[in-house]
């Protein structure tokens, strides 16, 4: 359908409906949906990728705010975990969006899709979550005391955590913040497995923690896209109402969905949003 | 449960009560002021139908033919349905601020002077991008 002929609200409604679906999928695959939303979007949708940033960034930032309170209270989500981590992330996610909203539009789609796509393989190629067990803290972990504990019911136990490699953990949380604000992503795709597999952190803190990066790290980057002009509020507004909707209705299927069939959707979904943004990007499917 | 855990129990506590306060206040805000824009309760200055001609305008061009305006100057528009629904973003995205706002004196109260000191950082960075400083506006 052609955007100058179809009525406009077709585009927020079609917007609200996929950022519902999007907002399910997330939830049932343990990842951000940023990074289903803006490959989608930009794709398929007739709005110019500097929008599309600008609304995922909002639209990641809208599900993490929505989780962080019950994750900070059933003690998933660590502030003493998150605040160094996400002070470095906000730092580098700013620098990632004035770079992006520098840099030509056909260039940020191609290494969007060359990005989504690598992360689809990625997903695919993944094994289960470390479990760290009892492990010592470093240095700098051990300064800023990350650590803590929380109640798990499956386990019946009080779960002790630390963790290690923390200068490391800096550098990745750095790298992560640039990409999400140059590509408005959320990147938990990314968070988890550095919290979980670099640091050593429990998944399921690493899950809870990452919610709660996110939405301070692009609390940074979507000021960069406000002050410049680049959030629509017809565009950014179906999708944080799609996204909460569908966030909620995800979390009552994640008993009930098998994990593989999740996972089989989630990476055909981005092979075809991140193959067709890079299609795009090299001008070979406009 | 001993000392730093329970300090730990306490400012998430602070931070989850706020962050829930606010974000509820925010998205309640972003629904009626959107519902107020897409039912034309309350004008836009860029009509809806018109809308479509230009969201596929990279940011710039978009700017310059529609005179929108860039950094703060939207505050003076506020009377427009889409800078309204634009003001109830920016309260999204400040929700974080307040709540780190709120944590460093809680932080301070209880000696916990390192994680007050990261937190008053963050706040920093925060204001820095509420400002327009990165963004140069």
């Amino acid at each position: 359908m052609e955007a100058a002929v179809a009525p406009w609200w077709i585009w927020p409604l079609a917007l609200f409906a996929v950022s519902f679906a999007i907002g399910i999928v997330a939830v049932l695959g343990g990842i951000g949906g940023g990074v289903l939303f803006v490959p989608i979007v930009a794709s398929f949708f007739p709005f110019h990728l500097d929008f599309v940033r600008g609304a995922g960034l909002v639209f990641a930032l809208a599900g993490t705010l929505a989780a962080g309170p019950t994750l900070l209270r059933n003690r998933m989500a660590s502030l003493r975990l998150v605040m160094p981590l996400a002070l470095a992330g906000s730092v580098a996610s700013v620098a990632g969006a004035v770079v992006g909203l520098s840099m030509s539009t056909d260039a940020l789609q191609t290494a969007l899709g060359v990005l989504v796509v690598a992360i689809a393989i990625l997903i695919w190629l993944s094994k289960d979550a470390y479990d760290s067990g009892a492990i010592e803290s470093d240095a700098l972990g051990a300064a800023l005391r990350m650590k803590g504990d929380y109640e798990d019911p499956s386990a019946g136990a009080r779960i002790d955590w630390r963790t290690h490699r923390t200068l490391a953990g800096f550098g990745a949380f750095g790298a992560i913040g640039f990409l999400g604000g140059l590509f408005g992503l959320g990147a938990g795709f990314a968070n988890v497995p550095a919290l979980n597999l670099l640091m050593a952190a429990p998944l399921k803190v690493a899950v809870g923690s990452s919610g709660l990066i996110i939405s301070i790290i692009n609390s940074s980057a979507a000021w960069v896209y406000l002050h410049r002009g680049a959030l629509l509020p017809i565009l950014a507004v179906p999708a944080i109402l799609g996204v909460m909707l569908g966030s909620r209705i995800g979390a009552r299927l994640l008993a009930v969905t098998p994990a593989a069939t999740v996972r089989r959707v989630v990476v055909a979904v981005m092979l075809l949003a991140g193959g067709r943004a890079l299609l795009r990007g090299l001008g070979i499917w406009v | 449960m001993g000392l730093e855990e329970e300090h730990d129990a306490e400012v998430q506590e602070v931070y989850a009560r706020w962050l829930d306060g606010a974000t509820r206040a925010a998205f309640a805000a972003s629904l009626i002021a959107f519902l107020l824009y897409v039912s034309g309760a309350v004008p836009s200055f860029l009509p809806l139908e018109a809308l479509p001609r230009y969201w596929g305008l990279p940011v710039g061009e978009f700017l310059r033919q529609t005179g929108a305006p860039a950094g703060w100057g939207w505050l003076n528009l506020l009377g427009g349905a889409e800078y309204l629904n634009l003001a109830c973003m920016a309260l999204i995205c400040v929700v974080t601020l307040l709540c780190y706002l709120r944590i460093v004196p809680a932080l301070l109260g209880l000696g916990e002077r390192l994680q007050a000191a990261l937190a008053l950082a963050q706040v920093l960075v925060l204001l820095a991008a509420v400002s327009g400083f990165f963004a140069g506006g």
